[in-house]
């Protein structure tokens, strides 16, 4: 099949037929890493996802359970091609990096990339990337709050050959093993990675089986085309203009009382869009830097979400977009600069760009979202010295659209994890979980409600801890839209076993012990439309079942 | 399991049609749809019961057994329909249910929906109660018996109608939610309750009390329904049992199926799979993968060594409920879905369905859009004179200009190469969607046979057999009445499990036979009910397993009578994981979940008498179709099914048409009518 000729133009039943199976390949690669995984972020927060990349590093095909990841391999995938290119790759290899200085986005997220070969010659790439419980550096689970230098935060890897004729590079598996915490973990996972890449590698094989490599090449260049041309469109649809949002972060983790600036100006012209964020904070000391990766991950996720949701995703839908990142800044920092906890920035410039694209499509796009995704890590030893690592993810309350309320305790835009439920937070370490409550009064006013956000308080029963904890809109919160008002803040705040109450700063790192309360509050999503103009049964409803008091219901409704 | 002059009758209840067999052993088996009364669906069984006497004139007291399968449990979840519900939780928790995951289903939705079955119980009905049990099942704090006395009252004069409770690790000491049940009880004794330690004694807090809250949502509900067809049966002078299909694909008399409403969730399509499983083995295979094709979708089940696959937790209504039931993956690609191009200029197929109502351009009934069965009328494959046994009249031209001008002309295509397309794309669709499927069990698709169910499937099969390098298709003599038939042949089946955390290493053999035999006490008191003498029971042990530290598990058969069972389970445990996962290392694993199931065995035909078919040459005349392999056309036979003898061989290209379905047979492929009917197609172009 290797000589056929390449069709003048290609048959679109076909390319429809090769696109449904290239989609089946990457969620069968998904399902395969997902459900293998060792870690608990992995399993019950599903922060993992596998690609099919062109040979030039185009994403052909992607299988993403959090939208973060929508793209985050591109950069990566790029690294790994610059440093080894593809005809020096031989089938059996494959490739791993962590780098956010070189293409990734932070150490925890590792990426293995392996060529599929066709007849000797390397048709596409297949590609994993997964956020690992424990990469090393100064505290458990590598996403310390108050790191000021990457190195502070884990092992950096550069673009290594982790796989050659399918074995291990043993001097590469005994460094990772010894510079992370769980070495079981961070090997069951990277096993987990190399299946799913392997899984896509064969059926890619069997489908060239069928078609040749050189047709699916063909093929492959085709369906990106499309892709883009579709996503043209839809841009073309959008009203040509200039839109600006701002939004303000709590602090770096390190210079707590420095509030950051999120900035955006969207450019829409014709069938090309710009994402310009000129007036961004510079680089804080703090983690809370967040590389390229993270920018252009929050353009595509916007555009996505206010565009046809049956365009096929592929690396074609991004080339009309456009990003101005001003270096030293915290969407484009420079080395070393700490980045571990980028993902409460990543949220930040997301909610920017909607903000932006609010005025462009005022129907499509609902008040803001809490903005905050909050995690905390619990590492230390057990009554047997037998190390653990905890944490829990928390989600605040969706924005009101135009028509409905908000969601209560709802994952927004580009991340989608699970909380980790009580039982399994008991079970894993020695803790006690005394409450998981919808907080009253937190979902912004209006005629449409905000979404609540919730209430956990966890107890250490034995020993010592690290807790780090990230927070974010603890001291800034949106404003509603079209007279809605705001959600309540987060807060949090520790009840140690002597009785003293220490308020919790949106980040920190400290120590836990027995009998010490760690009370937790998720921030709630921002409400549209006058207050007073709620419908009565609503308010009533909202009373009865405790998503707002009787003061608030007189004050804000105003309810008689 | 019947005397030799007793009929056994088996009711289905569909979304449209309620389907009748009725079969005596050694005589063939008697069908006929009638239409389902979906506000009052056991007036459709009573209607049943009458056909059955007046038409084929079937003495009440000659009814052996009375099988049923039904939708009401995901019709009144659909609907609404259940009772008003109080929830009990641990003092802190009562959120638990509304909060659940905190994960949405549209990965790119910007303005988002509740995730959550909140109609369960909103806050008001929702209590905390003071009581605490920890990780290890030790009591933290003591229940507040009278906070409960105090909780229940209010919910009753609130309206509620049933109580669920759901206390924090009452799957390691079921204490507190045992004396709350008590409580109640002494409240008020006619209160519906359902406690999460008796429905599912398994850990994570949210899905135990989502599944706990819907059993006791729907028990009022399936009570009455019950009540209801059993007096309807009384009146009519059946003294047989009511027994109904649950989930898992196993029957129970309705008085044990009443207190576990949950489990019969996916009743109507386990019949299908348990009726496609029969007609499998009837064929000699025994590794299956049923595709069950209607207007709007497909649903594809899998049968692995003769047993339906099962899942640990299934979707009702868009919501997560963890109960065992038949792996039954619905895709959105049916006979209705609708051909459109999108901006790009591709031919995508669905999910768009037109449904029944306008239906297919060819319907006439108003439907411009072309459907897969408007590809298939263009392609040759379906008469339009006898579509439905000739019930429904097809508009040829309707939907050849349809595919003319919906995608023919936009794409620059001849009109059968559109339709053509039309096919490949929703069969590549269902393709990646029976091969998901397979793979997520880690099981390999080549070594299956396909049974194909339903209006849809037998057009559709050969052409995915090829795709998926399947060499033998399975076409039941009734596709259409295969849920009903299914129900005749399903054991009768008990399951019990309970939560048992156990690292291997710490297991002993002594430790692990108490547990089980605790459980088979408890899966004996229900089979008690069925009446079934005990030599006729099967008993078999599972244990959900898994590397301690993972938190999915793994369903694993367990062999007492291996002269070592534990280094047995641990050595089948990493043949599973390596079957689904890929790899298996020699990591320290566990046991989550164990599990006993008593159960009649199935059996190995659905009971008829030799197949007879009628008079007259088979061979109806003759068309040509169009497929992948032959685009420009190809001359096939048409048979007529119900005159095809026994043995009668014939090769593709061919159409065999019967009332309920069309199947198409490629050329490559032979077909044989095997004893019993059921056609069975092979592939005769050599290996794959």
């Amino acid at each position: 099949m290797a000589g056929k000729t390449i069709p003048h133009e290609v048959d679109p039943i076909l390319l429809e037929v090769i696109r449904n199976k290239l989609d089946g390949i990457a969620d069968e690669m998904e399902m395969t890493l997902v459900r293998s995984a060792f870690s608990v972020i992995v399993k019950e927060a599903l922060d993992a996802s596998a690609s099919l990349f062109t040979v030039a590093g185009e994403p052909l095909a992607q299988s993403v359970a959090i939208p973060a990841h929508l793209s985050m391999l591109v950069p990566m995938v790029a690294t790994i091609l610059r440093n080894y290119p593809v005809e020096t790759m031989q089938e059996g290899d494959a490739y791993l990096m962590n780098d956010p200085y070189d293409g990734a986005s932070h150490l925890p997220d590792v990426a293995v990339v392996m060529p599929v070969f066709v007849e000797g010659r390397p048709i596409a790439l297949s590609a994993a990337l997964t956020h690992h419980q424990d990469i090393g550096g100064m505290t458990p689970a590598s996403v310390p709050t108050n790191a000021t230098e990457i190195f502070q935060e884990g092992l950096r890897i550069p673009p290594l050959r982790l796989l050659r004729d399918g074995q291990f590079d043993e001097t590469l598996i005994a460094l990772l093993k010894q510079n992370v915490r769980l070495p079981d973990v961070f090997m069951g996972d990277l096993n987990a990675q190399i299946a799913c890449c392997s899984i896509g590698a064969r059926r890619l094989k069997d489908l060239a089986e069928t078609y040749g490599g050189n047709l699916l090449s063909a093929l492959f260049a085709d369906l990106l085309d499309r892709s883009e041309r579709m996503v043209r469109n839809a841009i073309a649809g959008l009203p040509d203009g200039t839109y600006r949002h701002e939004l303000k972060m709590d602090n770096d983790g390190v210079e707590l009382d420095r509030r950051l600036t999120i900035k955006v100006t969207v450019v829409i012209a014709g069938e090309e869009i710009t994402f310009d964020f000129t007036g961004t904070s510079p680089q804080a000391r703090g983690p809370i830097n967040a590389v390229p990766a993270g920018a252009l991950g929050a353009g595509f996720f916007a555009i996505k979400a206010i565009t046809d949701s049956s365009i096929p995703n592929n690396g074609g839908c991004f080339r009309p977009l456009h990003f101005e990142l001003p270096e030293g800044s915290l969407v484009n920092p420079r080395e070393p600069a700490p980045v571990s906890c980028r993902s409460v920035t990543l949220k930040a410039i997301v909610g920017c760009v909607l903000g932006a694209l609010r005025e462009a499509a005022p129907d499509r796009v609902p008040a803001d979202a809490s903005g905050e995704l909050m995690l905390v890590h619990f590492g230390g030893r057990d009554e047997s010295g037998k190390p653990y690592i905890s944490s829990q993810l928390l989600a605040g309350g969706s924005g009101a659209g135009r028509h409905r309320d908000g969601t209560d305790v709802i994952e927004t835009d580009v991340t989608n994890c699970m909380n980790v439920p009580t039982e399994a937070l008991e079970m894993s370490a020695p803790v006690r979980v005394h409450s998981l409550r919808l907080r009253t009064d937190s979902g912004g006013a209006g005629t449409q409600r905000g979404g609540l956000g919730c209430e956990q308080t966890i107890e250490m029963l034995s020993g010592e801890a690290t807790m780090t904890y990230r927070g974010e809109r603890h001291f800034w919160v949106s404003p509603g839209h079209a007279g809605g008002s705001s959600g309540a803040a987060a807060a949090g705040w520790i009840d140690r076993n002597d009785g003293r109450r220490e308020e919790m700063p949106s980040k920190m790192v400290t120590q836990v012990r027995r009998g010490d309360r760690v009370t937790i509050r998720t921030a709630g999503g921002a409400g549209y439309g006058e207050p007073k103009a709620r419908a009565a049964a609503a308010v009533s409803a909202d009373i009865e079942n405790g998503k707002i008091s009787q003061d608030v219901a007189a004050a804000v409704y105003g309810r008689s | 399991m019947t005397s030799e002059s007793q009929y056994d009758i088996g009711i289905d209840i569909g979304g449209t049609f309620t389907d009748l067999v009725c079969r005596r052993p050694g005589e063939p088996m008697l069908t006929t749809k009638i239409m389902s009364t979906r506000k009052n669906p056991n007036e459709a069984v009573m209607q049943a019961v009458r056909y059955m006497v007046e038409n084929w004139q079937i003495a009440p007291e000659d009814v052996g057994h009375f099988l049923h399968g039904t939708t009401v449990a995901t019709n009144a979840v659909l609907e609404r329909k259940g009772a008003r519900l109080g929830l009990l939780t641990t003092a802190g928790f009562k959120d638990v249910l509304e909060i659940g995951r905190q994960m949405r289903q549209a990965l790119y939705g910007i303005i988002l929906e509740p995730e959550t079955p909140v109609f369960l119980a909103e806050g008001k009905y929702r209590k905390e109660i003071p009581e605490r049990v920890g990780s290890q099942g030790e009591v933290v704090t003591l229940l507040d018996e009278e906070a409960v006395r105090v909780a229940v009252r209010e919910l009753v004069e609130a309206g509620v109608q049933a109580v669920a409770v759901c206390y924090l690790f009452s799957f390691q000491n079921p204490a507190h939610e045992a004396r709350t049940r008590e409580i109640i009880a002494e409240e008020f004794p006619d209160l519906m309750v359902s406690v999460s330690s008796e429905v599912d004694p398994a850990f994570r807090e949210y899905e135990r009390t989502v599944v706990t809250a819907f059993d006791a949502y729907m028990k009022p509900v399936i009570d009455r329904y019950m009540e209801q067809i059993e007096s309807g049966l009384a009146e009519a002078g059946i003294a047989s049992p009511l027994q109904v299909m649950q989930s898992r694909g196993g029957l129970s008399i309705s008085a044990v199926a009443r207190k576990r409403p949950v489990r019969l969730f996916m009743s109507g399509p386990a019949a299908g799979v348990i009726g496609g499983t029969i007609v499998g083995k009837m064929a000699g295979a025994q590794d299956l993968i049923t595709v069950d094709i209607g207007g709007t979708s497909c649903d594809i089940a899998l049968v692995d060594g003769g047993r339906p696959v099962i899942r640990s937790e299934g979707r009702i209504d868009g919501y997560t409920v963890r109960v065992p039931m038949v792996d039954v993956n619905a895709i959105g690609s049916g006979g209705g879905s609708i051909a459109w191009l999108d901006a790009g200029g591709g031919l995508r197929v669905g999910p768009e369905s037109a449904g029944a109502d306008p239906g297919p351009a060819a319907y006439g009934k108003g439907g411009e859009k072309p459907t897969v069965t408007d590809a298939s009328l263009v392609l040759g494959y379906l008469n339009p004179s006898f579509f439905a046994g000739g019930t429904v009249g097809l508009d040829v031209e309707k939907a050849r200009a349809a595919v003319q001008e919906k995608v023919a002309n936009p794409l620059g295509l001849g009109l059968e190469e559109a339709a053509l397309g039309i096919h490949r794309v929703v069969n590549t669709q269902m393709v990646e969607g029976i091969r998901l499927v397979s793979i997520r069990q880690g099981l390999d698709p080549r070594r299956f046979s396909l049974v194909a169910l339903g209006g849809g499937g037998p057009i559709h099969a050969t052409a995915l057999a090829r795709e998926l390098k399947i060499n033998c298709v399975v076409i039941p003599r009734y596709p259409g009445v295969l849920s009903a038939a299914g129900l005749l042949a399903a054991p009768i089946e008990h399951e019990v499990s309970t939560a048992f955390p156990a690292p291997l290493d710490q297991l002993t053999l002594p430790k692990l036979r108490e547990a089980l035999s605790d459980l088979d006490r408890q899966c004996a008191a229900l089979m008690a009910h069925e009446g079934v003498p005990a030599d006729q029971v099967g008993i078999t042990y599972f244990a959900d397993m898994w590397y301690l530290g993972q938190s999915y598990h793994l369903e694993v058969q367990i062999y007492l009578d291996d002269p070592d069972p534990l280094a047995r389970l641990y050595d089948d445990f990493l043949k599973v994981h390596d079957r689904v996962y890929g790899y298996a290392s020699k990591a320290p694993a566990g046991i989550v979940n164990l599990r006993t199931i008593h159960a009649t065995t199935a059996e190995e035909t659905l009971g008829e008498g030799a197949y007879v078919a009628g008079e007259g040459s088979a061979v109806k005349g003759e068309r040509t179709i169009r497929v992948a392999s032959e685009p420009a056309g190809i001359v096939a036979s048409v048979y007529d099914r119900s005159k095809m003898q026994v043995g009668l061989r014939f090769d593709g290209p061919a159409i065999v048409e019967q009332a309920d379905t069309t199947t198409v047979i490629e050329p490559g492929w032979s077909g044989e009518v095997a004893p019993d009917g059921n056609l069975v197609l092979s592939w005769t172009k050599g290996a794959n």
